[in-house]
């Protein structure tokens, strides 16, 4: 907020009321009692001030100069009237009567001012134009009833003289009365129409606003008629009028200067929780007292330390059960909203929610479809959403953020409709209570990351060695098993260098050789074709054709000619293998048969044989290595194997085409 | 016969060329990748083209690829694939060509039997390596091949390796009119058409056995 200045002329006035104040209060001093002296003249002073102010921030606020106004009337027409008259009455001075009379009939005349308030308050404008005749009801209202009242006998109770010096006989008192006096308190009724009006159809800014302004309203209209009936039976009130007259100007202030800076919920509900807290503690000490006190004798020491006790021992949870009750009917919506939280983390706990559903959650109790709960990751500078995505860490045009703190972290931000901030405390509330489901749906994502991560190594380890046995099957087959091959047509160079001519023995010699030759080529190949069959080069369905034909018992093979990823078409190759292998090495089996086909983006491997069953897939058995291989693709192995009734082996690929 | 030698290994390449000259063949042209394979075939116009399966730069397929491609550009310069390892489909597929071979590059220490077949692949003949046969026709194999005898089943498998009657008489030191009646017996009880063109026969007996197997 800029810092305010305030502007000549308000700056002025609000000097001059203050000065009249100081010379009212020095007028009526010890003429009657301080508090009235005194409240009445801060009243005044606190109203030029905020008019003052507002005029300052939006100059030519009606609002503000109403206050002014009011104020500077106030000041002159009411305080140092009547302290003129208190004094001059004490003195001998003249003029005492004039003065209390302005005093008594001043209250009339800033009547209409009351009315333009309701009226204009918030903007300074009216709803409508045709509430101007509210305005000038109670103009020509207190016009009328001003003259009645003024010239009335019976306004000489009031004076000290006991006498009206203004008194006109004769004159229509009653027809002024009758006819002003209605229509100028009925139009300070009337006015409040268009301020609940206003209230009721307002949002956001403006509905701050008029709750604090309805606030003091209801406080004053509360306030003023209980202490007019208390007034001689607890003389102790009656203070409390120029108190809530003072907190409207106030309150109207602070909703037109700094509505964003103070919690208004809070303040109504606090002020009610505690008035009823109050009322309901006295009664307490009241009554322990008296119980007390006829259990333990009178004016006993421990009656009044039982009923201390007994109100200190009421106090905090009494104030609980108060907010809550107060809440609950008169702050429902904020109710409902910390309810709804307290509710979802009870589910949490019990295990009937997830903790990502905090978003949700938070959007139902803010009454908001466009809020987001962003998570920031420990050790990363990644902002992600509830699903682990990473989103942009700018919350974006209109939106604001608000932190996610627990114990002392912050976990992440809600990101929202900047109208959000006009709920004052709820947010942060809603946000403290939630920071635990927050803070797990944090770790899960977490976890999930972490496990993404370890299965992408996983695969990437797979892939590495898939690479590498690929680079060992070449090595071998163009390498040592080429180099074989020249060493074998060298010495049959050799033979036929040799010639016919040559000794049979050498000849032999030379044929043994090219032989063993032949056999170490050939275990080569086995070698190689151990490591990784070259037949994959040409797709899945042959290598498994191939594996088929030279397996010891019966294959069918049912394998489309579709091809897949390499790695997956090895992976897939394998667990063909694994399971051939286990058939014929442990379950004797007689017949086998092989599947591999597309089902929708899956790879669906099968090894189904009529063996024994029982396999499992044990910790260092070739299952469980060939699970970790099929997992490492984001696959699943499963193996039906019931004793007695055959194995089956499924492996199932992702593969998107 | 005029020799064209696609190898990417010098040992073996040369030891190639060395193989066909001391027979009496021609060796026109030795090459180390299948670049320049089609354009010397074009310019050299060989009998015979010996092609390694793999070659620089992937070593997968380079050499079947350069194969099929010569086999259609020339469908009478004969082409033997050389392979390290048994590769039933591949295979399969480019015997499917006349003047066709393919064998595991251990064959070339048989050198009689290497320079017989090669000579017949150069001719028009058909050849597939003896391990990729018995891998068709695999021991447990059900229904009608178990209807053959073992000698049979013999004859069958050197049908399969493009064999001539001939080829088969002398292989099996029997005289040829015997094969001529295994060969009669096989085919009526496998149902295979009779055919004088042996490549046919050859082609008839590999898409039985493969068919049968595939399915």
């Amino acid at each position: 907020m800029k810092h305010l200045r305030l502007r000549a002329w308000p700056a002025a006035l609000v000097i001059a009321t203050l000065m009249i104040e100081v010379a009212a209060v020095a007028l009526s001093w010890g003429l009657e009692p301080a508090w009235d002296t005194v409240l009445y003249a801060i009243y005044a002073v606190t109203q030029a001030a905020v008019g003052a102010l507002i005029v300052s921030r939006y100059p030519g606020h009606r609002i503000g100069w109403l206050f002014i106004a009011d104020a500077t009337f106030t000041a002159l027409a009411a305080d140092l009237a009547q302290g003129w008259g208190l004094r001059a009455a004490e003195q001998g001075w003249p003029g005492g009567p004039l003065g209390e009379w302005f005093s008594l009939s001043s209250w009339i005349a800033a009547g209409p001012l009351g009315v333009l308030l309701f009226l204009w308050f918030p903007d300074g404008h009216l709803t409508r134009r045709g509430w101007q005749a509210v305005a000038w009801a109670s103009i020509v209202g207190a016009a009328v009833a001003l003259p009645g009242w003024a010239m009335d006998p019976d306004l000489g109770d009031q004076f000290i003289g006991g006498r009206n010096p203004y008194a006109v006989e004769g004159a229509p008192i009653d027809l002024l009365l009758g006819v002003g006096m209605p229509l100028f308190l009925g139009s300070l009724v009337v006015a409040i129409v268009p301020l609940v009006q206003r209230f009721r159809q307002s949002r956001g800014v403006e509905r701050l606003q008029l709750r604090w302004f309805v606030f003091a309203s209801v406080c004053a209209a509360v306030v003023l008629p209980t202490v007019a009936l208390l007034w001689s039976v607890v003389p102790a009130v009656r203070p409390l009028t120029a108190l809530a007259l003072t907190s409207i100007p106030v309150a109207a202030g602070i909703a037109i200067l700094r509505y964003r800076l103070y919690d208004i919920d809070l303040v109504i509900s606090r002020t009610l929780a505690y008035t009823a807290l109050t009322v309901s503690l006295a009664g307490t000490y009241t009554v322990a007292v008296v119980v007390l006190g006829a259990a333990l004798g009178r004016s006993s020491a421990w009656a009044t330390a039982g009923a201390t006790l007994a109100v200190a021992a009421t106090f905090g949870p009494a104030r609980r059960r108060l907010q809550d009750a107060v809440d609950r009917r008169f702050n429902r919506a904020r109710f409902d909203a910390v309810q709804q939280m307290s509710l979802f983390l009870d589910d949490l706990r019990a295990g009937r929610a997830a903790p990502e559903d905090v978003e949700r959650v938070l959007r139902d109790a803010l009454g908001v479809e466009d809020l987001d709960v962003h998570l920031v990751l420990p050790g990363t500078a990644l902002t992600v959403d509830l699903s682990g995505t990473p989103v942009a860490d700018d919350p974006g045009n209109g939106r604001g953020q608000w932190p996610i703190r627990h114990a002392g972290t912050i976990l992440g931000t809600v990101v929202g409709p900047t109208v959000l901030a006009e709920r004052g405390s709820l947010l942060p509330k809603l946000l403290d209570a939630g920071a635990l489901a927050v803070e797990v749906a944090r770790l899960r994502v977490e976890l999930r990351r972490q496990l993404d991560e370890v299965e992408a190594s996983r695969a990437r380890i797979v892939a590495a060695a898939d690479h590498e046995r690929r680079r060992i099957e070449r090595d071998l087959h163009d390498g040592a098993q080429q180099r074989l091959v020249s060493i074998g047509l060298a010495l049959r160079h050799a033979q036929h260098a040799l010639g016919t001519a040559a000794d049979p023995d050498v000849s032999r010699t030379l044929d043994d050789a090219v032989a063993e030759i032949t056999v170490a080529i050939d275990e080569l190949r086995q070698l190689a074709g151990g490591i990784r069959p070259a037949h994959l080069d040409a797709g899945l369905a042959p290598a498994l054709r191939d594996l088929a034909r030279r397996a010891p018992l019966p294959v069918e093979v049912d394998a489309a000619s579709d091809r897949f990823p390499t790695d997956i078409e090895t992976a897939a190759y394998f667990c063909a293998c694994e399971g051939l292998t286990n058939a014929v090495k442990h379950a004797h089996a007689t017949r086998i048969q092989l599947t591999a086909r597309r089902n929708h983006d899956r790879l669906v491997v099968s090894v189904i044989d009529d063996g024994i069953g029982g396999a499992a897939a044990r910790n260092g058995s070739g299952l469980s290595g060939l699970t970790d291989r099929v997992a490492a693709h984001g696959g699943t192995l499963t193996v039906d194997s019931h004793k007695g009734r055959g194995t089956t082996l499924v492996a199932e690929f992702p593969c998107v085409s | 016969m005029r020799v064209v030698i696609s190898e990417d290994q010098a040992l073996l390449r040369e030891g190639l060329a060395r193989l066909f000259r001391d027979s009496g063949h021609q060796v026109v042209a030795t090459l180390s990748d299948a670049d320049q394979l089609l354009a010397t075939i074009e310019r050299e116009r060989p009998d015979l083209a010996v092609v390694d399966i793999r070659m620089p730069p992937t070593f997968t397929d380079e050499g079947a690829r350069a194969a099929s491609a010569i086999k259609e550009q020339h469908p009478h310069v004969g082409v033997l694939v050389l392979s390290q390892h048994i590769e039933t489909t591949h295979a399969v597929t480019l015997v499917a060509h006349a003047g066709f071979g393919y064998l595991l590059k251990d064959r070339v220490l048989e050198v009689d039997e290497f320079l017989a077949t090669a000579e017949r692949v150069a001719a028009g003949g058909s050849a597939l390596d003896p391990t990729v046969v018995a891998n068709l026709v695999s021991p447990h194999d059900h229904g009608p091949l178990r209807r053959l005898s073992e000698r049979e089943r013999g004859v069958l498998e050197l049908m399969a390796q493009g064999l001539t009657n001939t080829g088969i008489a002398t292989r099996l030191v029997v005289s040829e009119r015997t094969v001529e009646a295994h060969v009669r017996h096989i085919l009526t009880k496998l149902d295979i058409p009779e055919s004088e063109d042996s490549h046919r026969r050859v082609l008839a007996v590999l898409t039985y056995l493969n068919g049968d197997n595939d399915t």
